[in-house]
């Protein structure tokens, strides 16, 4: 008894400070649940549309595991917006199931009317910059219209489409429209359709090579002639500058993907 | 002047049999080598023209037969008979290829293709409506065909390479010229007015190492024509046909440049050589739905030719199921890359 009184103060010491601990990782793991996605600091959105976008988060968010988020600023105080957006993930820390986890970031600056696109972890290797530059350039003409809704609504719905892909394939490649498979579907069909009515009359079995005596045929005379040589020049397409351009590493060490532009 | 060929030892008309290549007496079973076999008859010349109606010394009856015909059947006796006028002199065939595939081979044959068919209706496929299966020598003209090719072409060949920020492409210019010296042998094109030239045409390539002297007791048991047309009036037809084969082997010659701009060509055909020969087609007439459909059988060796009805049901099941499964591919791909079913 005295034995354990004795050691009653360290104990509640212990235990307060196991509790401030947790309680702080509490706080952290409340940025970082799929609770909080809206970040309108801006105020762009009404009460209602910022519901609904956070409800749309944390239902597509649950099945890619990652948090889309939406970030609006009126002013970055002198920074980037992409180190702005960096910042943000160091200090707020956001993911899915984890502090400093999978996090899909869009971003716009009212001020200088910038948008900026990160993809953090999983969704840094599934939305890579070419990927955010799709998404990006799809609802830049949203946002200049001032429909920030929409805007932010698309985002995650292209953001959960694109995750869809395997990386390094193009989302928007024609092979998966539905209009193209089917019309090739149909082509195919009628050609083979065609070609067999076509051939169901007997086919053709000869060749060029069937009447043609080998031994007695050939080349009697032949001559190449080099009359002149022309080279052109054209400059290496910047893809690659650009793809890879958009992202990054905070300062805090975690690399991203990122497209920034203006709107 | 007909032919007939008895048997030496009972009498009886003596067919051919595509089997052993013999004249074979049905009624005792006697087999007469053909080679052996006595021919007088190439001597003999008279106007094609003169007779359409001969008597059939057989049973007395009046055989009558078109101006072409060359050898037929007695209608009453059934005797194979050879019109010997019309395969003599300038009309007598240089070479035959003799039947190889019996009437009940051909039968078969054809049933087999019939069931075969992917587009013909049901009903057909069954074969079983047959009207008539007739073995007829068919006039052909075998040419052995010389053409002198002479191209001249400006021929580019690129490459590319990096420098740099830039990328090269290097074009180098060539100017070529081929002398080209082309044999084309035995290229056959039928002579008789009758027949379908696509349908002959398709039923190529006829093995020639079957090619035999002409002997009239080949035809025996068959039905011949002569030619309606000459060589010479087939000559640009037979053209024609290995004109892209001299263009595929002009091309070939150029392989290895990328671009091949032609500045001049010479094509010179001569005919080298042409001869006279009769090729077996087994002609099955087929009643299908009140309407006659004719196909050809290659004689020699079994490949038919023709123009069957389809059906437009099993073009349909074709076609969806086609684009059906070409969708499907589609989609499976399409998961494969990650992009989803839908």
């Amino acid at each position: 008894m005295r034995h354990g009184l004795l050691k009653k103060p360290w104990l509640i010491l212990f235990f307060v400070v196991v509790f401030l601990i947790g309680g702080s990782w509490g706080t952290l793991a409340k940025a970082a649940s799929p609770h909080e996605a809206i970040f309108d600091q801006a105020h762009l959105l009404t009460r209602v549309q910022k519901a609904k976008l956070q409800a749309l988060s944390s239902r597509l968010g649950k099945d890619r595991k990652t948090d889309f988020l939406i970030l609006t600023v009126n002013g970055t105080g002198g920074q980037t917006l992409e180190r702005y957006v960096e910042d943000f993930y160091d200090s707020q820390a956001p993911g899915y199931d984890k502090a400093h986890g999978n996090a899909a970031i869009l971003a716009i600056d009212m001020k200088e009317r910038d948008v900026y696109l990160a993809g953090f972890q999983k969704a840094k290797r599934y939305l890579d910059s070419g990927r955010m530059d799709q998404i990006r350039n799809a609802i830049t003409p949203e946002l200049s219209d001032g429909q920030y809704y929409q805007a932010f609504s698309d985002f995650m719905h292209k953001a959960h489409d694109y995750m869809g892909y395997k990386p390094g394939v193009n989302p928007n490649s024609i092979l998966f429209k539905w209009w193209f498979q089917i019309t090739v579907s149909l082509l195919a069909g009628l050609i083979i359709i065609f070609f067999m009515a076509y051939r169901s009359g007997g086919r053709v079995t000869v060749n060029a090579k069937t009447y043609l005596d080998h031994q007695s045929s050939g080349v009697v005379n032949d001559y190449d002639t080099f009359l002149r040589r022309t080279v052109t020049r054209r400059r290496k397409p910047s893809n690659n500058s650009k793809d890879g351009g958009g992202g990054g590493v905070t300062p805090g060490g975690y690399s991203h993907s990122g497209s920034s532009g203006k709107f | 002047m007909i032919l007939y060929y008895k048997c030496p030892s009972c009498g009886s008309d003596m067919t051919f049999d595509p089997k052993s290549g013999e004249l074979i007496c049905d009624s005792c079973g006697r087999i007469e080598n053909i080679e052996s076999y006595p021919e007088e008859l190439k001597q003999a010349e008279f106007s094609p023209e003169e007779t359409k109606e001969y008597q059939c010394e057989n049973c007395g009856a009046v055989l009558i037969t078109t101006a072409d015909t060359v050898a037929t059947h007695c209608s009453f006796c059934g005797a194979g008979v050879v019109i010997g006028d019309r395969v003599s002199g300038h009309l007598a065939p240089k070479r035959v290829i003799p039947f190889t595939i019996t009437k009940e081979e051909a039968i078969q044959a054809f049933k087999k293709w019939c069931r075969k068919g992917l587009l013909t209706p049901k009903g057909f496929m069954t074969a079983d409506r047959i009207q008539s299966i007739t073995g007829m020598y068919i006039p052909f003209w075998l040419f052995d065909l010389n053409s002198k090719v002479q191209v001249s072409a400006i021929c580019t060949r690129e490459s590319t390479y990096e420098e740099g920020d830039y990328i090269c492409t290097e074009t180098e210019f060539y100017e070529a010229f081929r002398d080209i010296n082309l044999n084309y042998v035995k290229i056959p094109a039928d002579a008789s007015e009758k027949m379908d030239d696509e349908l002959m045409d398709r039923l190529e390539p006829f093995s020639y190492d079957q090619l035999k002297e002409f002997k009239t007791p080949y035809l025996v048991g068959y039905l011949a024509e002569k030619y309606n047309y000459t060589d010479e009036e087939l000559l640009p037809r037979v053209k024609g046909k290995i004109n892209e084969y001299i263009e595929a082997y002009i091309s070939s010659t150029f392989r290895g440049y990328h671009s091949v701009d032609y500045r001049q060509k010479q094509i010179e055909t001569n005919n080298v050589k042409s001869f006279y020969v009769l090729l077996p087609v087994w002609m099955v007439n087929y009643d299908y739905n009140n309407k006659v459909y004719t196909f050809a059988m290659n004689g020699e060796t079994g490949k038919v030719v023709g123009f069957p009805p389809l059906s437009k049901g099993k073009m349909a099941a074709w076609f969806g199921g086609i684009a059906a499964g070409t969708l499907l591919a589609f989609k499976c791909v399409a998961l494969l890359m990650g992009g989803g079913f839908l």
